[in-house]
Protein backbone atom coordinates (compact mmCIF):
# COMPACT_ATOMS: atom_id res chain seq x y z
CA UNK A 1 0.00 0.00 0.00
CA UNK A 2 2.80 2.39 0.91
CA UNK A 3 4.42 1.89 -2.50
CA UNK A 4 1.22 2.02 -4.56
CA UNK A 5 2.00 5.43 -6.00
CA UNK A 6 5.32 4.39 -7.54
CA UNK A 7 6.95 4.72 -10.00
CA UNK A 8 6.50 8.48 -9.81
CA UNK A 9 8.07 11.28 -11.85
CA UNK A 10 9.66 14.21 -10.05
CA UNK A 11 10.63 17.47 -11.73
CA UNK A 12 13.78 18.94 -10.23
CA UNK A 13 14.64 22.61 -9.74
CA UNK A 14 16.57 22.73 -13.03
CA UNK A 15 13.57 21.39 -14.96
CA UNK A 16 14.99 17.89 -15.43
CA UNK A 17 12.89 14.87 -14.57
CA UNK A 18 13.77 11.77 -12.58
CA UNK A 19 11.67 8.74 -11.82
CA UNK A 20 11.41 7.42 -8.27
CA UNK A 21 10.83 3.70 -8.16
CA UNK A 22 11.14 0.95 -5.54
CA UNK A 23 14.36 -1.01 -5.94
CA UNK A 24 13.86 -4.16 -7.98
CA UNK A 25 16.31 -7.11 -7.90
CA UNK A 26 17.01 -6.45 -11.58
CA UNK A 27 18.23 -2.98 -10.59
CA UNK A 28 20.95 -4.17 -8.23
CA UNK A 29 23.72 -3.81 -10.84
CA UNK A 30 22.72 -0.21 -11.53
CA UNK A 31 22.60 0.50 -7.79
CA UNK A 32 26.05 -0.97 -7.28
CA UNK A 33 27.38 1.10 -10.19
CA UNK A 34 25.86 4.22 -8.62
CA UNK A 35 27.56 3.61 -5.29
CA UNK A 36 30.88 2.67 -6.91
CA UNK A 37 30.91 6.01 -8.75
CA UNK A 38 30.49 8.03 -5.55
CA UNK A 39 33.63 9.90 -4.48
CA UNK A 40 35.54 8.16 -1.71
CA UNK A 41 34.89 10.99 0.76
CA UNK A 42 31.16 10.47 0.24
CA UNK A 43 31.40 6.71 0.66
CA UNK A 44 33.28 7.18 3.92
CA UNK A 45 30.16 8.81 5.32
CA UNK A 46 28.17 5.64 4.68
CA UNK A 47 27.92 2.93 7.27
CA UNK A 48 28.61 0.00 4.95
CA UNK A 49 31.07 -0.69 2.16
CA UNK A 50 28.56 -0.25 -0.62
CA UNK A 51 30.92 -1.19 -3.42
CA UNK A 52 30.87 -4.95 -2.89
CA UNK A 53 28.60 -7.57 -4.42
CA UNK A 54 28.14 -9.09 -0.96
CA UNK A 55 26.71 -5.83 0.29
CA UNK A 56 24.32 -5.64 -2.69
CA UNK A 57 23.13 -9.22 -2.11
CA UNK A 58 22.52 -8.60 1.59
CA UNK A 59 20.76 -5.34 0.82
CA UNK A 60 18.42 -7.03 -1.65
CA UNK A 61 17.63 -9.79 0.83
CA UNK A 62 16.48 -7.17 3.33
CA UNK A 63 14.45 -5.44 0.61
CA UNK A 64 12.69 -8.75 -0.06
CA UNK A 65 11.86 -9.21 3.64
CA UNK A 66 10.64 -5.57 3.75
CA UNK A 67 13.12 -4.81 6.53
CA UNK A 68 14.40 -2.21 4.09
CA UNK A 69 12.35 -0.04 1.74
CA UNK A 70 14.64 1.28 -0.97
CA UNK A 71 13.63 3.97 -3.46
CA UNK A 72 15.95 4.70 -6.35
CA UNK A 73 15.90 7.81 -8.51
CA UNK A 74 16.57 7.11 -12.19
CA UNK A 75 17.51 9.50 -14.97
CA UNK A 76 18.15 8.23 -18.50
CA UNK A 77 18.12 4.67 -17.18
CA UNK A 78 20.83 5.30 -14.60
CA UNK A 79 20.49 5.38 -10.84
CA UNK A 80 21.27 8.93 -9.67
CA UNK A 81 20.06 8.72 -6.11
CA UNK A 82 18.86 6.29 -3.49
CA UNK A 83 16.92 6.59 -0.25
CA UNK A 84 16.60 3.75 2.21
CA UNK A 85 14.12 3.33 5.03
CA UNK A 86 15.46 0.93 7.63
CA UNK A 87 13.11 -0.56 10.19
CA UNK A 88 13.04 -3.41 12.64
CA UNK A 89 10.08 -5.70 12.24
CA UNK A 90 10.02 -6.72 15.91
CA UNK A 91 11.41 -5.58 19.23
CA UNK A 92 11.31 -2.41 21.23
CA UNK A 93 12.16 -0.07 18.35
CA UNK A 94 9.64 -1.49 15.89
CA UNK A 95 7.90 1.90 15.81
CA UNK A 96 11.12 3.62 14.71
CA UNK A 97 12.53 3.92 11.20
CA UNK A 98 15.79 5.36 9.94
CA UNK A 99 16.22 7.10 6.62
CA UNK A 100 19.46 7.40 4.66
CA UNK A 101 19.68 9.37 1.42
CA UNK A 102 22.49 9.44 -1.13
CA UNK A 103 22.50 11.52 -4.33
CA UNK A 104 25.02 11.59 -7.21
CA UNK A 105 27.16 14.73 -7.26
CA UNK A 106 25.68 15.89 -10.58
CA UNK A 107 22.16 15.83 -9.11
CA UNK A 108 22.80 17.73 -5.90
CA UNK A 109 21.30 21.16 -5.14
CA UNK A 110 18.36 20.36 -7.42
CA UNK A 111 15.88 19.17 -4.83
CA UNK A 112 16.39 15.44 -5.45
CA UNK A 113 17.49 14.66 -1.88
CA UNK A 114 14.44 16.49 -0.57
CA UNK A 115 12.15 14.56 -2.93
CA UNK A 116 13.67 11.23 -1.91
CA UNK A 117 13.57 12.06 1.80
CA UNK A 118 9.98 13.33 1.61
CA UNK A 119 8.94 10.19 -0.24
CA UNK A 120 10.46 7.99 2.46
CA UNK A 121 8.85 10.01 5.25
CA UNK A 122 5.49 9.44 3.59
CA UNK A 123 6.15 5.73 3.10
CA UNK A 124 7.21 5.42 6.74
CA UNK A 125 4.04 7.17 7.88
CA UNK A 126 1.88 4.92 5.68
CA UNK A 127 3.62 1.87 7.18
CA UNK A 128 2.64 3.02 10.66
CA UNK A 129 6.14 4.02 11.73
CA UNK A 130 5.78 6.63 14.46
CA UNK A 131 9.26 8.06 14.74
CA UNK A 132 11.89 8.52 12.06
CA UNK A 133 15.55 9.28 12.69
CA UNK A 134 18.35 10.47 10.46
CA UNK A 135 22.07 10.69 11.21
CA UNK A 136 24.08 13.58 9.78
CA UNK A 137 27.64 14.71 10.38
CA UNK A 138 27.97 18.22 11.83
CA UNK A 139 29.35 19.69 8.60
CA UNK A 140 26.56 18.25 6.39
CA UNK A 141 24.62 21.48 6.58
CA UNK A 142 22.58 21.00 3.41
CA UNK A 143 21.48 17.54 4.50
CA UNK A 144 20.52 18.88 7.89
CA UNK A 145 18.49 21.71 6.37
CA UNK A 146 16.73 19.26 4.05
CA UNK A 147 15.52 17.17 6.96
CA UNK A 148 14.69 20.12 9.17
CA UNK A 149 12.36 21.37 6.42
CA UNK A 150 10.62 18.00 6.63
CA UNK A 151 9.98 18.42 10.35
CA UNK A 152 13.09 16.78 11.81
CA UNK A 153 14.78 18.31 14.83
CA UNK A 154 18.06 17.74 16.62
CA UNK A 155 17.60 15.05 19.24
CA UNK A 156 21.12 13.94 20.14
CA UNK A 157 24.78 14.71 19.48
CA UNK A 158 27.50 12.08 19.64
CA UNK A 159 30.72 14.12 19.97
CA UNK A 160 33.73 13.08 17.86
CA UNK A 161 31.81 10.03 16.71
CA UNK A 162 32.85 9.94 13.05
CA UNK A 163 36.17 10.40 11.33
CA UNK A 164 36.31 12.00 7.87
CA UNK A 165 38.67 11.20 5.01
CA UNK A 166 41.33 13.56 6.42
CA UNK A 167 41.25 11.83 9.81
CA UNK A 168 39.35 14.67 11.46
CA UNK A 169 36.84 13.60 14.11
CA UNK A 170 33.42 15.14 13.81
CA UNK A 171 30.18 15.16 15.77
CA UNK A 172 27.35 12.93 14.66
CA UNK A 173 23.92 14.53 14.99
CA UNK A 174 20.77 12.45 15.33
CA UNK A 175 17.73 14.20 13.91
CA UNK A 176 14.27 12.87 14.73
CA UNK A 177 10.75 13.36 13.44
CA UNK A 178 7.86 12.17 15.58
CA UNK A 179 5.41 11.50 12.75
CA UNK A 180 2.87 10.02 15.18
CA UNK A 181 1.91 13.67 15.77
CA UNK A 182 0.51 13.83 12.24
CA UNK A 183 -2.07 11.22 13.11
CA UNK A 184 -2.64 12.71 16.54
CA UNK A 185 -3.92 15.76 14.62
CA UNK A 186 -6.30 13.53 12.66
CA UNK A 187 -7.45 11.95 15.91
CA UNK A 188 -8.12 15.44 17.25
CA UNK A 189 -10.11 16.28 14.11
CA UNK A 190 -12.22 13.18 14.77
CA UNK A 191 -12.89 14.01 18.42
CA UNK A 192 -16.50 14.91 17.65
CA UNK A 193 -16.35 17.73 20.12
CA UNK A 194 -16.00 20.79 17.95
CA UNK A 195 -17.76 23.85 19.39
CA UNK A 196 -16.11 26.07 16.77
CA UNK A 197 -18.19 24.38 14.05
CA UNK A 198 -21.63 25.12 15.38
CA UNK B 1 -36.31 23.72 -4.77
CA UNK B 2 -34.05 20.66 -4.41
CA UNK B 3 -33.20 20.21 -0.75
CA UNK B 4 -31.63 17.16 0.84
CA UNK B 5 -31.66 16.60 4.57
CA UNK B 6 -28.95 14.36 5.97
CA UNK B 7 -28.36 13.00 9.46
CA UNK B 8 -24.96 11.50 10.27
CA UNK B 9 -24.92 9.46 13.47
CA UNK B 10 -22.39 7.42 15.40
CA UNK B 11 -20.15 7.52 18.42
CA UNK B 12 -17.80 10.27 19.55
CA UNK B 13 -14.32 9.61 18.18
CA UNK B 14 -15.54 8.12 14.91
CA UNK B 15 -15.33 11.50 13.20
CA UNK B 16 -19.09 11.92 12.81
CA UNK B 17 -18.97 15.72 12.88
CA UNK B 18 -16.06 15.83 10.44
CA UNK B 19 -17.98 13.53 8.11
CA UNK B 20 -20.96 15.90 8.13
CA UNK B 21 -18.74 18.93 7.85
CA UNK B 22 -16.99 17.57 4.75
CA UNK B 23 -20.30 16.79 3.02
CA UNK B 24 -21.48 20.33 3.76
CA UNK B 25 -18.20 21.95 2.68
CA UNK B 26 -18.16 19.95 -0.54
CA UNK B 27 -21.65 21.18 -1.40
CA UNK B 28 -21.37 24.78 -0.24
CA UNK B 29 -17.76 25.71 -0.95
CA UNK B 30 -16.88 23.48 -3.89
CA UNK B 31 -20.18 22.84 -5.67
CA UNK B 32 -22.00 26.16 -5.50
CA UNK B 33 -24.87 24.92 -3.35
CA UNK B 34 -26.06 26.04 0.06
CA UNK B 35 -25.42 23.94 3.16
CA UNK B 36 -25.83 24.07 6.91
CA UNK B 37 -24.40 21.94 9.69
CA UNK B 38 -25.79 21.39 13.17
CA UNK B 39 -23.92 19.12 15.52
CA UNK B 40 -24.88 17.34 18.70
CA UNK B 41 -22.51 15.49 20.96
CA UNK B 42 -22.45 13.98 24.41
CA UNK B 43 -20.30 15.25 27.26
CA UNK B 44 -17.51 12.74 26.65
CA UNK B 45 -15.00 13.32 23.89
CA UNK B 46 -15.18 9.67 22.87
CA UNK B 47 -17.72 6.90 22.96
CA UNK B 48 -20.89 8.92 23.54
CA UNK B 49 -23.68 9.34 21.02
CA UNK B 50 -22.93 12.00 18.48
CA UNK B 51 -24.68 13.29 15.40
CA UNK B 52 -24.54 15.93 12.72
CA UNK B 53 -27.45 17.42 10.80
CA UNK B 54 -26.54 18.55 7.30
CA UNK B 55 -28.86 20.37 4.93
CA UNK B 56 -27.89 20.75 1.27
CA UNK B 57 -29.99 22.90 -1.03
CA UNK B 58 -29.99 24.77 -4.32
CA UNK B 59 -31.54 27.73 -2.51
CA UNK B 60 -30.63 29.61 0.70
CA UNK B 61 -31.66 27.59 3.75
CA UNK B 62 -33.99 29.29 6.19
CA UNK B 63 -34.28 26.51 8.76
CA UNK B 64 -31.22 24.35 9.35
CA UNK B 65 -32.62 21.67 11.67
CA UNK B 66 -33.11 18.22 10.17
CA UNK B 67 -36.34 16.75 11.44
CA UNK B 68 -37.02 14.12 8.78
CA UNK B 69 -33.84 13.23 6.92
CA UNK B 70 -33.79 12.02 3.33
CA UNK B 71 -30.49 10.25 4.02
CA UNK B 72 -29.13 8.65 7.18
CA UNK B 73 -25.40 7.95 7.44
CA UNK B 74 -24.98 5.67 10.44
CA UNK B 75 -21.89 4.37 12.17
CA UNK B 76 -23.35 2.74 15.30
CA UNK B 77 -26.30 0.53 16.19
CA UNK B 78 -27.52 3.09 18.73
CA UNK B 79 -27.61 5.78 16.05
CA UNK B 80 -29.53 3.40 13.78
CA UNK B 81 -32.11 2.74 16.49
CA UNK B 82 -32.38 6.42 17.40
CA UNK B 83 -32.60 7.98 13.96
CA UNK B 84 -34.35 5.40 11.78
CA UNK B 85 -37.85 6.47 12.96
CA UNK B 86 -37.11 10.01 11.72
CA UNK B 87 -36.32 8.92 8.15
CA UNK B 88 -38.66 10.14 5.43
CA UNK B 89 -40.73 7.44 3.73
CA UNK B 90 -38.65 6.06 0.86
CA UNK B 91 -35.48 7.54 2.37
CA UNK B 92 -31.99 6.11 2.13
CA UNK B 93 -30.00 4.48 4.95
CA UNK B 94 -26.23 4.22 4.51
CA UNK B 95 -24.58 2.27 7.30
CA UNK B 96 -21.30 0.84 8.52
CA UNK B 97 -22.07 -2.81 7.89
CA UNK B 98 -19.79 -4.26 10.58
CA UNK B 99 -21.23 -1.97 13.27
CA UNK B 100 -24.88 -1.72 12.27
CA UNK B 101 -27.29 -4.61 11.72
CA UNK B 102 -30.43 -3.30 9.99
CA UNK B 103 -32.04 -6.71 9.46
CA UNK B 104 -35.76 -6.73 10.05
CA UNK B 105 -35.90 -3.10 11.11
CA UNK B 106 -36.15 -1.24 7.82
CA UNK B 107 -39.66 -0.07 6.93
CA UNK B 108 -41.05 -0.96 3.51
CA UNK B 109 -39.87 1.38 0.80
CA UNK B 110 -36.71 2.43 2.61
CA UNK B 111 -33.56 1.90 0.55
CA UNK B 112 -30.31 0.90 2.22
CA UNK B 113 -26.68 0.08 1.54
CA UNK B 114 -23.86 -0.95 3.85
CA UNK B 115 -20.10 -0.54 3.70
CA UNK B 116 -17.48 -2.19 5.94
CA UNK B 117 -15.86 1.21 6.46
CA UNK B 118 -13.90 0.29 9.57
CA UNK B 119 -12.44 -2.78 7.88
CA UNK B 120 -11.55 -0.78 4.76
CA UNK B 121 -9.89 1.87 6.93
CA UNK B 122 -7.88 -0.76 8.79
CA UNK B 123 -6.80 -2.32 5.50
CA UNK B 124 -5.59 1.08 4.38
CA UNK B 125 -3.53 1.33 7.57
CA UNK B 126 -5.54 3.59 9.90
CA UNK B 127 -8.88 2.87 11.52
CA UNK B 128 -9.14 6.64 12.03
CA UNK B 129 -10.13 7.22 8.41
CA UNK B 130 -13.36 5.22 8.61
CA UNK B 131 -15.36 8.44 8.52
CA UNK B 132 -13.68 9.43 5.27
CA UNK B 133 -14.59 6.03 3.81
CA UNK B 134 -18.18 6.83 4.84
CA UNK B 135 -17.98 10.24 3.12
CA UNK B 136 -16.80 8.52 -0.08
CA UNK B 137 -19.54 5.92 0.24
CA UNK B 138 -22.12 8.68 0.66
CA UNK B 139 -20.83 10.48 -2.44
CA UNK B 140 -20.71 7.26 -4.47
CA UNK B 141 -24.23 6.10 -3.61
CA UNK B 142 -26.10 9.41 -3.62
CA UNK B 143 -24.22 11.38 -6.29
CA UNK B 144 -25.46 14.46 -4.40
CA UNK B 145 -22.09 16.19 -4.67
CA UNK B 146 -19.47 15.55 -7.38
CA UNK B 147 -16.50 13.51 -6.19
CA UNK B 148 -14.12 16.30 -7.24
CA UNK B 149 -15.87 18.68 -4.83
CA UNK B 150 -15.70 16.09 -2.08
CA UNK B 151 -11.99 15.54 -2.74
CA UNK B 152 -11.34 19.25 -2.34
CA UNK B 153 -13.39 19.36 0.85
CA UNK B 154 -11.42 16.43 2.30
CA UNK B 155 -8.12 18.10 1.43
CA UNK B 156 -9.35 21.31 3.10
CA UNK B 157 -10.40 19.46 6.23
CA UNK B 158 -7.75 16.91 7.17
CA UNK B 159 -4.39 17.62 8.84
CA UNK B 160 -1.30 18.12 6.71
CA UNK B 161 0.54 14.86 6.17
CA UNK B 162 -2.62 12.75 6.25
CA UNK B 163 -3.96 13.80 2.85
CA UNK B 164 -2.83 10.78 0.84
CA UNK B 165 -4.31 8.16 3.11
CA UNK B 166 -7.50 10.15 3.48
CA UNK B 167 -7.82 10.43 -0.30
CA UNK B 168 -7.34 6.67 -0.62
CA UNK B 169 -10.02 6.16 2.02
CA UNK B 170 -12.35 8.51 0.15
CA UNK B 171 -11.77 6.74 -3.15
CA UNK B 172 -12.25 3.31 -1.55
CA UNK B 173 -15.62 4.34 -0.12
CA UNK B 174 -16.63 6.09 -3.34
CA UNK B 175 -15.83 3.13 -5.58
CA UNK B 176 -17.66 0.77 -3.25
CA UNK B 177 -20.58 3.17 -3.18
CA UNK B 178 -20.72 3.33 -6.99
CA UNK B 179 -20.88 -0.47 -7.09
CA UNK B 180 -23.59 -0.60 -4.45
CA UNK B 181 -25.66 2.18 -6.00
CA UNK B 182 -26.62 -0.09 -8.89
CA UNK B 183 -27.96 -2.70 -6.49
CA UNK B 184 -29.98 -0.51 -4.13
CA UNK B 185 -33.69 -1.09 -4.24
Amino acid sequence: MALDSYPASVTLRDGSTVVLTPLQPSCSGALLAFYRHLPEEDRLMLRDDVTTSDWAEGFLRKVETREIISLVAKAAGKVVGEATLYRTLHGWTRHVGEIRVTVAAAFRRKGLATALAAAQVKIATDLGIEKIIVQVVDNQLAARRTFEKLGFHKEAILPHHVMDVAGMKRDLIVLANDVSQIWAAMEAANQDYAPHLG
Amino acid sequence: MAQTEIRVGGLGGQGVILCGSIIGKAAAIHDGKHATLIQAFGPEARGSACSAQVMVSDQPIGYPYVKHPDVLVLMSQDAFTQFLPQLKPGGLVLYESDLVDPRGALPAGVRSAGVPATRFAEELGRRLVLNIVMVGFFAGVTGLVPIQAVERAVLDSVPKGTEDLNMKALRKGYDYGREQSTQIC
